[in-house]
């Protein structure tokens, strides 16, 4: 959490790779790997997901294909074998119901016409169907109503194990009434400057940044 | 004014003496080029009508013939005519002397002129031209037989060639064959009521001067038909590269859909062995009825040394629709015209095209749409891929909007990647509008891969070459989705992702 401009999400979009920023000092340390000097394609595949905040359209490419090409590049780093796109429907169509979405959304092209919380959604399908490690979720809460929400965060729920990890970008407490998290770090210019449990969120709301920094 | 043996290539007449030896039938050729370019008659002299296929020789006389001809022009008509048997049926003969007498006046097109400003066809004029006589080959030897179970007739170097057709019942009433074998009083009638004065460029008066037959369709007053036909032109004569020596077909091709009728219509080009070289020069003529439909689908697969040169001309009569779906992959020098001429109200239009150079070629699409009558509607979106730093597109999209088409709702959309350096791509949407109660809109864009789209890819795990091809296809998929027919459209991805991706198993 933070203020806006403190650097949330320019810090989640450094963790992915974005070709936007450029790394001049520091080092980020995953699993034992160095993930700055990683391409994004190999910190994907490292087990890094990070949802977008408003996600590209894509013409031209349906939701399927988009997604039989990226889960198919997790099989061969694993050393498995591709999916077909007959089986792979029959690994992703559990998982629409997780999200609440419909058969026919496969068929659309990516985030073509897509309403906002259908592109939350479609992160959160994302998520389920290619899993990760850490999945850096940026302001998922944003333009969704309360039975998206609802709907996203028994998602995020459900993909969350001892195995992994989620680092949630939010402003306000009310996504973290469904997703209770372990830790809260709060953002102030780019630097974490305090970090504690859930207690913190409260005091946030009650008093605003300026209770938390310069404390 | 009698016979059928007009004066074609005198070359030895001045401008004027063409039009007096018109009421005086002559005959007259040469077959030494030199000579013809500078003699002359004084007086027409008039041959012996009983035995036509006497070819009368002259003394040469020194009189330069006029600038309006082009000696190189009439040398290449001279070639055609003396390949073409002299006694054929009337139509053709019409077509014939209509065309040659154009072609008196046409001179080759050059850079200067704003059709080829772009397009270089030095090369064509810088080889041997020679006619494709008929073919003489067993079916056995060409991989004719489509891959698909359509209706399909096969046409090899402009000869149609009805052992290498499988065609099988197509509806009632519907003709579809070879004009110089129609039997029907009624179509014969049809086919010469229609005529076309439109006066395309050299190359369309060259078809006529050059085709040997003239495939026609023939779709009667209400007749719906079902099955797709697909009219394959194989490309059989052909020389090495390197050669002087270009092989020259002139395919041509009547579509007539009476009131009320409909038909889907491909049009398939396939190229011979890669690599080798040859010039086909092709014409379809279609005539869209009152209320009646046509879905034309155009695939253009030729070898990339070839020169594929294309009019398509079209008659929109008042409620009619014409649908049309191009993909253009071949070929080293392609030039399409397509020219759609609105004779009624409330038309709808439909131009979807796709063209891509993947060595160095060039793709040209110029196409017009003359609307004169008022509501019609179309729609018009052209996408260009060029993928070889050599390789050039050219679009020149023309729609006139005249006086009286009041209503129109006319749009055109032109997206052009490239996606090397140096590739080439020049663009000329026009519209020129005269009425003024109407709704035009045109846009064009040229641009490499969009950043964001890739880094989306690649931040779900697929790595950039596999992004970019994804990216690339789906370019395409936009035009390539409009084919009506499933088979085809299948056909075209699976071609066009392998140009793509020539290492893809």
């Amino acid at each position: 959490m933070g203020k806006n401009g403190s650097g949330k999400s320019t810090f989640a979009k450094v963790l992915v790779g974005h070709p936007d920023y450029k790394i001049t000092g520091g080092n980020v340390s995953f699993k034992g790997e160095n993930l700055l000097e990683m391409e994004p394609e190999e910190r994907s595949l490292a087990g890094v997901f990070m949802s977008f905040q408003s996600p590209v359209a894509i013409p031209g490419v349906s939701n399927i294909d988009f997604l039989n090409m990226a889960y198919n590049a997790k099989r061969k780093k694993l050393g498995q074998p591709e999916l077909g796109p007959i089986e792979f429907y029959g690994h992703i169509a559990p998982k629409l119901e997780l999200v609440n979405m419909k058969i026919d959304f496969l068929n659309r092209n990516v985030n073509d016409g897509f309403s906002g919380g259908e592109r939350k959604r479609n992160e959160i399908l994302q998520l389920a169907v290619l899993g990760a490690d850490l999945a850096i979720l940026g302001e998922i809460d944003s333009g969704l109503d309360v039975d998206a929400l609802r709907d996203v965060a028994k998602a995020v729920n459900w993909l969350l194990s001892f195995k992994n990890s989620v680092l949630m970008i939010t402003h306000y407490l009310r996504l973290l009434e469904f997703i209770k998290p372990t830790y809260i770090h709060i953002m102030e210019d780019g630097r974490i400057i305090k970090t504690g449990d859930i207690s913190i969120a409260e005091v946030l709301e009650k008093e605003g940044y300026k209770a938390i920094s310069g404390t | 004014m009698a016979s059928a043996l007009a004066p074609i290539f005198s070359t030895k007449s001045t401008s004027v003496s063409v039009s007096s030896s018109l009421s005086t039938p002559t005959r007259i050729s040469t077959k030494s080029t030199s000579v013809s370019v500078y003699s002359s008659l004084s007086t027409p002299t008039r041959i012996n009508q009983k035995n036509p296929k006497v070819r009368v020789f002259t003394k040469p006389k020194l009189n330069p013939i006029s600038a309006f001809s082009d000696p190189y022009v009439l040398q290449i008509a001279e070639t055609l005519e003396d390949s073409l048997p002299s006694l054929s049926s009337p139509p053709l003969q019409k077509l014939r002397e209509t065309s040659s007498e154009t072609l008196l006046s046409t001179p080759w097109p050059s850079r200067k002129d704003e059709p080829f400003r772009f397009t270089d066809t030095s090369f064509l004029k810088n080889s041997r031209i020679e006619p494709i006589l008929p073919p003489k080959i067993q079916s056995s030897s060409l991989d004719v037989f489509s891959d698909t179970l359509l209706p399909t007739i096969s046409i090899l170097d402009g000869y149609i060639m009805n052992e290498l057709s499988q065609l099988k019942e197509l509806a009632s009433g519907v003709y579809v064959g070879s004009l110089l074998s129609v039997k029907s009083e009624a179509i014969l009638k049809r086919v010469s009521e229609y005529e076309s004065d439109f006066k395309g460029d050299l190359f369309w008066s060259l078809n006529g001067v050059g085709t040997p037959d003239v495939l026609l369709v023939y779709v009667p007053e209400g007749c719906k038909v079902e099955n797709t036909l697909v009219l394959r032109y194989i490309s059989g004569e052909s020389s090495d590269k390197g050669s002087k020596a270009l092989p020259f077909s002139n395919p041509r091709v009547l579509v007539l859909v009476e009131k009320g009728g409909e038909i889907s219509i491909v049009e398939e080009y396939v190229g011979g062995e890669k690599d080798k070289c040859y010039w086909s020069n092709s014409v379809i003529e279609v005539v869209v009825g009152e209320g009646a439909k046509v879905s034309h689908s155009y695939l253009q697969n030729q070898s990339l040394n070839a020169a594929h040169i294309k009019w398509t001309w079209v008659q929109q009569e008042s409620t009619s629709t014409y649908e049309h779906i191009e993909v253009s992959t071949g070929g080293k020098l392609s030039r399409h015209n397509i020219h759609i001429q609105q004779v009624g109200p409330d038309t709808v239009t439909e131009l979807s095209t796709f063209h891509m150079c993947i060595s160095d070629q060039t793709q040209d699409l110029h196409s017009r749409l003359v609307l004169d009558h008022p509501r019609g509607v179309s729609q018009q979106i052209h996408k260009c891929i060029v993928a070889h730093s050599s390789g050039q597109a050219v679009f020149d999209g023309n729609v006139q909007v005249n006086r009286y088409a009041q209503q129109t709702d006319a749009g055109q959309l032109t997206r052009s990647l490239l996606l090397e350096p140096r590739a080439t791509v020049n663009v000329k949407p026009n519209l020129q509008i005269i009425a003024d109660d109407v709704k035009c809109s045109h846009g064009a864009a040229i641009s490499d891969l969009e950043e964001d789209q890739l880094f989306y890819f690649r931040a779900r795990g697929v790595d950039v070459e596999t992004a970019r091809k994804a990216l690339i296809f789906s370019f395409a998929a936009e035009v390539v989705d409009r084919f009506p027919n499933a088979s085809i459209r299948k056909k075209v991805e699976t071609h066009i992702r392998e140009l793509l991706d020539p290492s893809r198993p």
